[in-house]
């Protein structure tokens, strides 16, 4: 039995990536929309 | 949601993120004909689920906003929040079935009716999200979205039924099949039912902050236009100067 183990890798780190890159983005700039906000108010 | 219970729930998410991979990586046992590969159901099977979730979320959505009695922005705007988290997670379940085909089928990709309904829902999606940056007013954005997330939603019963419906490649599902057979146990169902709880999660908190994220930036384009137009008035009718 082959166990594959490279591509389990492959896709767990690429997962964790695209979610990292994805949720920094959205952290980044919700901060960046909230503090223009209150420069706004 | 407030600032600390939101804080709350993404510091949860995260704990249950980090036991799902220790239990899926370390602790739940290889598959007896699969072996490790097997190891990519834990976050093959959520991310479908949320794909159909997300998709789901846009759709009543967009329901909620033709329907003139609960029309809203917030709708609108939680509809565009849905499915860009959900073309997310389509596109990260397209690639792991891809990585987990290429050692199971011996291929990266087959035109199977399971496999090419997943990438037209994914493009349909895209698609979608890009019709959202076309219309010139909310109003604009609203009605031409939530008609076409409707449409768009279509698609996923036939991505769910496909292979109940037509000969695959693609196995039938392990939980939610035809006579709700469920074809794991143990370990491994408990790694499943933990990795499915734990995305949805996620996706909770990822909508959420997208909406929020939408929420201010429509008001930073309101508070832009008003002050616009109130510039453009004084342009056009200067006040006459006072002579005392």
């Amino acid at each position: 039995m082959d166990h594959n183990w490279g591509y389990v890798a492959a896709g767990y780190g690429i997962t964790t990536g695209a979610l990292l890159v994805y949720g920094g983005w959205l952290w980044n700039r919700l901060r960046r929309a909230q503090q223009s906000a209150t420069d706004g108010d | 949601m407030s600032r600390n219970a939101r804080r709350v729930f993404g510091g949860v998410t995260l704990v249950l993120l980090a036991i799902t991979a220790v239990l899926a990586l370390w602790v739940s046992p290889a598959d007896k004909e699969q072996g490790d590969a097997m190891r990519l159901l834990y976050l093959h099977v959520p991310t479908a689920w949320l794909a159909y979730l997300a998709f789901f979320v846009t759709a009543l959505a967009s329901a909620l906003w033709l329907w003139p009695r609960t029309r809203s922005t917030t709708w609108d705007l939680l509809a565009g929040a849905s499915a860009e988290v959900g073309v997310l997670f389509t596109g990260l379940m397209l690639m792991l079935g891809s990585l987990w085909g290429r050692p199971i089928w011996g291929t990266w990709w087959e035109w199977d009716a399971r496999l090419t309904t997943t990438a037209v829902l994914f493009f349909l999606y895209l698609g979608y999200l890009a019709l959202r940056r076309t219309a010139d007013t909310s109003e604009q954005r609203g009605k031409r979205c939530a008609i076409a997330a409707l449409i768009a939603f279509a698609d996923v019963p036939i991505v769910h039924f496909s292979v109940n419906w037509w000969q695959t490649l693609h196995q039938t599902g392990t939980v939610f099949n035809p006579k709700l057979d469920v074809q794991i146990h143990g370990t491994m169902a408990v790694t499943l039912l933990l990795s499915v709880l734990s995305f949805t999660m996620l996706y909770v908190c990822l909508t959420l902050s997208r909406l929020r994220l939408a929420e201010l930036e429509e008001g930073r384009e309101q508070r832009e236009l008003e002050l616009a137009i109130a510039e453009r008035i004084a342009a056009e009718h200067p006040e006459p100067a006072v002579t005392v």
